[in-house]
């Protein structure tokens, strides 16, 4: 009987460790993207209001950078 | 145990055996009924409101359908929205004149095993698939109505 549950035990975890690495099995067909596509799922999804909130920023600390954009704190933007 | 988890690897292989063939018969598919398009060349398009290029083909391809619909060419235009009242709305305001099927499911791009979106599939009087066009962008218009013309005249 105890070796029945240790086939069973050896299974379980082979189905556990296979169903981690075929994950990659997963994935999302090109016709199934319409969630993707939502303007919520944007990194950005208001470039304009993000752009205006970086331009605060920068304005009121004086200084600019640290997020992608080229320049330094001259202020001459 | 181990009957279970052959299922399990069997369902999660099997999605990669499904293909479309150049040269090959069109695939079957339950939304899609062809019979009436024989002896037609016929541009498979599927299409979705999410995907701006998706959208940008569509009045070259109505234009396209409207100038060689006398020359035995038709346009069939597989909407693949998983809310089809987008896709019905979407036409409404912008209408086109080739039947248009609607596929919530997905059954239809799972048996064409549809690689990118938009994908165009051509095909030939006898009903086989002879080029499948990925994306869209305008330089591409004169790829698609010279491959078109080619399949009109026997050609490709």
């Amino acid at each position: 009987m105890l070796w029945y549950v240790g086939i069973k035990r050896t299974c379980l975890v082979l189905f556990m460790l296979l169903s981690a690495v075929l994950q990659a099995g997963c994935s999302v067909a090109p016709w199934e993207r319409g969630n993707l596509a939502k303007t919520q799922m944007l990194i950005v999804p208001n470039p304009n209001r993000t752009a205006l909130r970086r331009h605060v920023f920068d304005s009121k600390e004086s200084s600019q950078g640290g997020m992608g954009a080229a320049g330094g704190g001259c202020g001459c933007n | 145990m181990i009957k279970s988890i052959q299922v399990v690897l069997l369902f999660l292989f099997c999605s990669s055996l499904s293909a479309v063939e150049i040269g090959k018969s069109i695939p079957s598919c339950n939304r899609l009924d062809l019979s009436e398009y024989k002896n037609k060349v016929l541009l498979i398009d599927f299409w979705a409101t999410w995907c701006p290029p998706c959208k940008q083909s569509m009045p070259f391809l109505n234009a396209l359908r409207n100038e060689l619909a006398d020359k035995g060419f038709e346009i069939i235009a597989i909407n693949v929205d998983e809310e089809t009242e987008v896709a019905q709305h979407f036409l409404n305001n912008y209408p086109v004149d080739y039947p248009v099927v609607f596929d919530p499911k997905g059954h239809c791009p799972l048996a064409y095993d549809v690689k990118a979106m938009p994908s165009s599939y051509f095909v030939d009087k006898k009903g086989k698939i002879r080029y499948v066009h990925l994306g869209f962008r305008h330089q591409d218009e004169l790829e698609i109505r010279t491959r078109v013309l080619e399949l009109l005249k026997g050609e490709l």
